[in-house]
């Protein structure tokens, strides 16, 4: 369904949300079936705020985000949806109007930042070269911006760095790239994807440090992906869950972290060893996501979900659940009752429930989760 | 840099000082005797111990080997009874007492008819195999790269000999398109060279450019996943840019490789081509010498071949150096 | 085989000139049942047997195709492939005598003078021989063919550490004693080291005994009699001008040899691509030579040519290849295209090709050193599937079965041994006696042997081996096939603790006397003895045959070793080799010389 024109128009405006995406759909048509990576997915991301993408792997945050950037392989996949960039749709966007964004309103840095680099170029050229695609200016201006890039992400010397090949360079100092590489342009949208998993554990603050303080200086909208609960409170206004291809619970990042509702995401803050609790006791979620080729039917948790038995008339085994607001901002996809969540919740996290004290968040004000713009997910 | 070239330089003459003397050695293990080959029908046993010693095959094979070594650097002469003897003169490979000719000689003969034979092939099938490579990948699972598939599949699959006859049979005998085949070289008769070798370029293209367009293709399909492409669409550059300067860039070094070696198998000698098209290169030398047994050129034509895949090797390391900035030599 | 049965079949349909298509390609040319030359020496020679000398007139270019890569040798004392004593007879290399042309076999093995004024003068029993030289013989440089030239030539076959691969019968018939152990250590085979080594006084004077000159006569003086040294002057008595000698690389390098015929060497290349090139001898004179025709103006060999297409250039036989010979064989899977059975050409190819003994008897050599029981050898004979291994080799067009070491195109000395009809009392199929075979084993006394069979490692060879190893198999002979490298078979087989207990061989005459194949397979003489045999007896017999002066009764001599050869089982005969040859439309005569089982390259012409 396509949004009334009258409601571009609003999106333009400065308070308005910088990426908007609804119902966004992703499948992989492949030999044993068809892969549903996405299964209608709703968010949206203001400038300078952050939204974190929460998920076990193959939950389809990374499609998502793919997909966002038009990187998904139109051949092979078929993307359904709506996906908004500053008043712009981009689903229905031919490939070469989506390119000239790319890099350029938005762009993204990858998990593993060896791989992610060109071994075969310097990081210099790398660097220009994504300044060059967008802007028409000399090498040598383009040389003198990713210097002046590589220094404000931190890398020290960048005068001499700037020669250098990725494999010269410590795992930190190439994300350290890949982020000058992706801000050099100023984009307005910056997706980082698992940009920590493949550090080291010292760095990796650093990093989310560094993203959270370029966000700022560039009054970016963030959206981090990440199976890691713990690496975004500190940097997340809000927090989407995303489970076999649905977003299951999105909040602000205080809301979730102080009284989550899905019994997933509670198995996910279970998880997080934390030093405010009693119980050290780690308490993963049992079982493994299903296969994007066949999802169970009912709520696609339950196979893993210890409390279906709190569901009347075996909702939770044939009922698709909805995700509706539980309390205001607060979406949950869940057949138990919502107070009967919220004693799950404090069963399960104990006295750390409703404190949050751990969790030190940036201001829970301004953007809330979007509703559902096209009808039921 | 220097110093790797000039270790490996190093390594390469040893490599080449045991594989002389593992040649000399495995062909004088062979059952048969060079000294009767020298003699002709009505052989009597003395004639074939008389000729034994005239060349020398009665001695120690260390004797022998010296003689051979000593030839190299200081020459030698033969048939020093003869009212001419042959003074052959260093670098000295040997002489074909059945070819009454110096080995070096017969090797310098043929070395550039099988240079132009397998550059030229090389060229052909290089860029008709990585391009046609590309254009399938690009186009992977449509009907232009199940086309092109079949191609290959089809080039690969017939035979150097079938084609060439194929050729030959119809392009010079039945339509007489071209004349039958007259090698010149390229300085003296550009036209009649080129129409010369144009079909056997062809013939030894064919199976080359089909294995080499399968290997780029893959290899283009590999790197296409490969997260830096990904990197490189991320920034948005043209499709062109992302395929030309950082798929193919990294997904032609192992095509580098495979190329460098063949062309050294290569110059080493194309016999099928080289045979069918009346071409006087070192492939049908070396067939012909080892049908008749002829040691010396057998010798002198291992180790040349031995040295060009070990120089091919280095080129390629180096090669390998300048892609990727990744490989140090040390 | 599946690939070159493709090929043959595209190349059939191409040329329309398969038996079935006959009628519709050729319509204006019946195919006329031409029969063979009948002779009864030569029962198989086949294709069009008369010379059309109609036709022959002088002009143009002949060109000679080949496989090979090179002459195996250019150098009268060394030149030895029946093939190429033909061609360079015929062009440039003149000899005391020589075969006439003629595609009669008998005639065509018949000797006429050629530098000499007659076929020679035998005296003292057959042991001295002499022959005059013409008036007018002439080198290519205008200078006089003398006898000291033919001397000299004579003399270079004795410098065996220089000249060798070629024939050695001055060394073995000549009066001049032989080495002594200091000139065997020295690489000689006589006590003269011919003209290259100037310490051999002593030598030198022998030879000098042995061959006298007296103006324009030659004098030889053999060790022994031989009334047939008038055939073996043809083998490696040519004459070479001392002055133009280089030794090892005479005839090789330019300038080449120095003819005495009718044409010269201008430039010879070797490998693919190498050619021989000969222009008119403007200082021969016709008038001393009446046996050469000499009618084209130049001759060009090619080198290195893929058989495959070897075949097709001349078939389709357009350009230059209308004036092409082929030297060598019709490949296989052509043989149907051209020929309708041994005998007669398909029409497109009427008087364009020929089929005809080749010079060549096959068998297999039989160790009877290792095999020593006579019942076991001919139980071998017996069992063996003759019919398969033709089949396997090429049918018909490979050959006729063999009775014996002597093949019928040697003339006179040829008389069937009855082997396989009534020697052993009923006639042995071509497909093997299976149960004569057991019987025979039985005879012997002897329990059913195991056997090494040897053989040139060739695709042909491994399917003939199994062929052996199955119908010896049936008789209870087991067979181990031990195949040899095909560049080393010989070497290994002559060497009796390598060799196995039998194998594959083929020998073929020097010329028109059976005194070319018996001596070399039977006894130590000529040294291709593969049996090992080295029989008291049979050497006494072989040198009673030498001495007899008398043709006819030296002929019957031959027959009667001959037949005790197939009797005995010696060697198993197998085949009397055919091949089959084919030239250009447009040149001429075409047919089968028995001399050398070559082209009658002396007279060939090129037609309108």
């Amino acid at each position: 369904m396509r949004q009334p024109d009258s409601l571009r128009v609003d999106q333009r405006a400065e308070a308005g949300p910088y990426l908007s995406v609804s119902n966004l759909v992703v499948k992989f048509p492949s030999e044993d079936g068809i892969v549903n990576a996405v299964e209608g997915v709703n968010f949206s991301v203001t400038r300078g705020k952050t939204l974190a993408i929460v998920g076990e792997s193959g939950s389809g945050k990374s499609v998502t985000a793919l997909a966002i950037m038009g990187l998904v392989n139109r051949k092979s996949a078929k993307v359904t949806g709506e996906v908004w960039l500053d008043g712009e749709e981009l689903v229905e966007k031919p490939d070469s109007g989506i390119r000239k964004l790319r890099g350029n309103k938005m762009a993204m840095i990858f998990q593993d930042p060896m791989s992610s680099l060109h071994p075969f170029y310097r990081v210099g050229a790398q660097l220009s070269e994504a300044a060059r695609t967008h802007r028409k200016i000399s090498k040598k201006a383009a040389r003198e911006e990713a210097i002046e890039m590589l220094s404000r992400v931190g890398i020290p010397a960048p005068r001499r760095r700037v020669d250098d090949y990725p494999h010269q360079l410590s795992g930190g100092m190439r994300q350290r790239v890949m982020i000058a590489m992706a801000l050099i342009n100023s984009p307005a949208l910056l997706i980082a994807d698992e940009p920590t998993t493949a550090l080291d554990v010292t760095v990796q603050a650093q990093i989310i440090d560094l993203i959270g303080q370029l966000q700022s200086e560039f009054n970016t909208a963030v959206v981090i992906i990440t199976h890691d609960l713990g690496i975004v409170a500190d940097i997340a206004d809000e927090v989407a869950v995303m489970y076999a291809g649905r977003i299951v619970e999105h909040a602000s990042t205080e809301r979730l972290y102080a009284s989550p509702e899905m019994p997933y995401t509670l198995g996910l803050l279970a998880s997080i060893p934390r030093m405010d609790r009693e119980t050290n006791r780690l308490d993963p979620i049992r079982g493994n996501p299903p296969s994007p080729l066949r999802h169970p039917d009912g709520c696609v948790f339950h196979p893993r979900c210890k409390y279906t038995d709190r569901v009347p008339n075996r909702a939770c085994f044939e009922v698709r659940p909805e995700l509706l607001e539980s309390e205001r901002n607060h979406l949950v996809r869940c057949h138990i009752p919502a107070e009967e969540r919220r004693r799950i919740a404090t069963s399960v996290l104990g006295a750390g429930t409703g404190g949050g004290a751990a969790i030190a968040t940036a201001g829970a004000g301004g953007t809330g989760p979007a509703a559902p713009v096209g009808g039921p997910a | 840099m220097a110093a790797y070239i000039f270790r490996r330089v190093l390594l390469m003459i040893t490599l080449l000082f045991m594989l002389s003397v593992a040649v000399f050695f495995l062909f004088n293990m062979l059952p048969g005797d060079p000294a009767r080959l020298t003699c002709g029908k009505a052989c009597t046993p003395d004639l074939i111990e008389a000729n034994r010693k005239r060349l020398g095959y009665d001695q120690p094979v260390l004797v022998q080997y010296q003689n051979f070594v000593g030839g190299i650097f200081f020459g030698r002469t033969f048939s020093a009874d003869s009212p001419e003897p042959i003074k052959c003169e260093a670098p000295c490979l040997g002489y074909s007492f059945s070819r009454h000719e110096e080995v070096m000689s017969l090797i310098t003969r043929a070395a550039p008819v099988t240079f132009w034979l397998a550059v030229g092939a090389f060229i052909i099938w290089l860029t008709v195999g990585i391009s046609l490579g590309i254009f399938a990948a690009l186009r992977r699972g449509r009907w232009q790269d199940r086309l092109t598939l079949g191609i290959s599949l089809v080039g690969y699959s017939m035979p150097s000999f079938f084609i060439g006859l194929i050729l030959y049979y119809f392009v010079v005998i039945q339509w007489k398109l071209l004349d039958k085949p007259e090698y010149v070289s390229p300085f003296e008769d550009l036209g009649k060279f080129l129409a010369t070798m144009i079909l056997p370029w062809i013939v030894l293209a064919v199976l080359y450019a089909a294995f080499y367009m399968r290997l780029t293709r893959n290899q283009v399909l590999e790197v296409l996943n490969d997260d830096y492409v990904r990197t490189a669409r991320a920034k948005g550059l043209p499709e062109r840019t992302v395929v030309v300067k950082h798929a193919l860039r990294a997904g032609l070094t192992p095509i580098v490789t495979s190329a460098g070696l063949d062309l050294a198998g290569l110059l080493g000698g194309a016999i099928i081509s080289e045979n069918i098209f009346n071409l006087p290169g070192l492939g049908s030398l070396a067939v012909d010498s080892i049908t008749k047994s002829d040691l010396p050129i057998i010798t002198g034509l291992t180790l040349l071949t031995a040295s060009l895949i070990i120089v091919a090797n280095l080129v390629v390391d180096l090669l390998y150096a300048v892609i990727d900035p990744r490989v140090r030599l040390t | 085989m599946v690939r070159t049965r493709t090929w043959s079949l595209r190349a059939a349909a191409g040329l329309c000139i398969t038996s079935v298509m006959l009628t519709a390609c050729s319509g204006n040319t019946p195919a006329s049942q031409a029969p063979g030359s009948s002779t009864g020496v030569t029962p198989t020679t086949g294709g069009e047997a008369t010379p059309d000398t109609g036709g022959a007139k002088p002009g143009g270019t002949i060109f000679v195709l080949t496989q090979a890569e090179q002459w195996d040798q250019v150098d009268p004392q060394r030149v030895y492939t029946g093939e190429d004593l033909a061609f360079f007879g015929g062009t440039i290399m003149r000899a005391l005598t020589a075969y006439k042309f003629s595609p009669d076999a008998t005639e065509g093995t018949s000797l006429v003078p050629d530098m000499a004024t007659d076929l020679g003068t035998a005296t003292d029993a057959g042991k001295t021989w002499s022959f005059t030289l013409r008036d007018g013989l002439t080198w290519q440089d205008g200078s006089e063919v003398t006898c000291d030239d033919i001397k000299y030539g004579v003399s270079r076959t004795f410098a065996t550490t220089v000249i060798n691969q070629g024939p050695t019968y001055a060394i073995q018939y000549l009066d001049i004693p032989g080495p002594s152990d200091a000139d065997t250590k020295a690489g000689y085979l006589s006590s003269y080291h011919g003209p290259y080594d100037k310490d051999n006084a002593a030598g030198q004077a022998a030879f000098d005994k042995a061959v006298v000159c007296d103006g324009k006569t030659i004098t030889f003086h053999l060790n022994a009699a031989h009334g047939d040294f008038n055939y073996t002057v043809t083998l490696g008595f040519g004459a070479v001008p001392k002055a133009a000698d280089t030794g090892e690389t005479y005839g090789t390098v330019a300038p080449y040899v120095m003819s005495n015929g009718p044409y010269k060497v201008e430039s010879y290349t070797t490998g693919n691509g190498g050619k021989m090139t000969l222009v008119r001898n403007e200082n021969w004179n016709a008038d001393s030579d009446p046996y050469r025709k000499a009618y084209p103006d130049k001759w060009e060999v090619q080198f290195g040519i893929d058989p495959k297409i070897l075949d097709q250039r001349i078939m389709e036989g357009s350009g230059d290849d209308a004036t092409a010979i082929q030297y060598g064989q019709i490949q296989p899977e052509n043989l149907g295209v051209i020929f309708q059975d041994t005998e007669t050409t398909n029409a497109d190819f009427e008087g364009r090709a020929i089929s005809g003994f080749d010079p060549y008897s096959r068998y297999y050599w039989i160790d009877v050193n290792k095999v020593k029981n006579v019942k076991i050898r001919q139980a071998m004979a017996v069992a063996l599937d003759r019919e398969a291994i033709r089949l396997n080799i090429g049918g018909a067009f490979a050959g006729d079965f063999a009775d014996g070491a002597i093949k019928p195109n040697i003339g006179a000395d040829y008389a069937p041994t009855g082997l396989w009809d009534s020697f052993f009392g009923k006639e042995i199929p071509n497909t093997g006696d299976t149960e004569l075979a057991k019987q025979l084993i039985q005879e012997s006394g002897e329990p059913a042997p195991t056997l090494t069979f040897n053989f040139a490692d060739t695709p042909t060879n491994q399917k003939t081996a199994a062929i052996i190893i199955d119908s010896l198999g049936k008789a209870g002979i087991t067979v181990k096939p031990a195949a040899i490298e095909p560049g080393q078979y010989y070497s290994v087989v002559f060497d009796a603790k390598k060799a196995g207990d039998f194998g594959t061989g083929g020998w073929g005459a020097d010329w028109p006397n059976a005194s070319t194949v018996i001596p070399p397979l039977f006894t130590q003489k000529g040294g291709w003895d593969l049996a090992k045999l080295d029989d008291a007896s049979v050497n006494a017999a072989v040198d009673a045959a030498f001495a007899e002066l008398d043709r006819g009764k030296q002929a019957a001599d031959w027959q009667a070793i001959n037949k005790q050869s197939a009797e005995q089982m010696w060697h198993i005969p197998t085949f009397f080799g055919l091949s089959q040859t084919i030239a250009g439309p447009k040149v001429g005569p075409i047919y089968r010389w028995s001399a050398y089982g070559s082209w009658p390259y002396g007279e060939m012409y090129v037609k309108e």
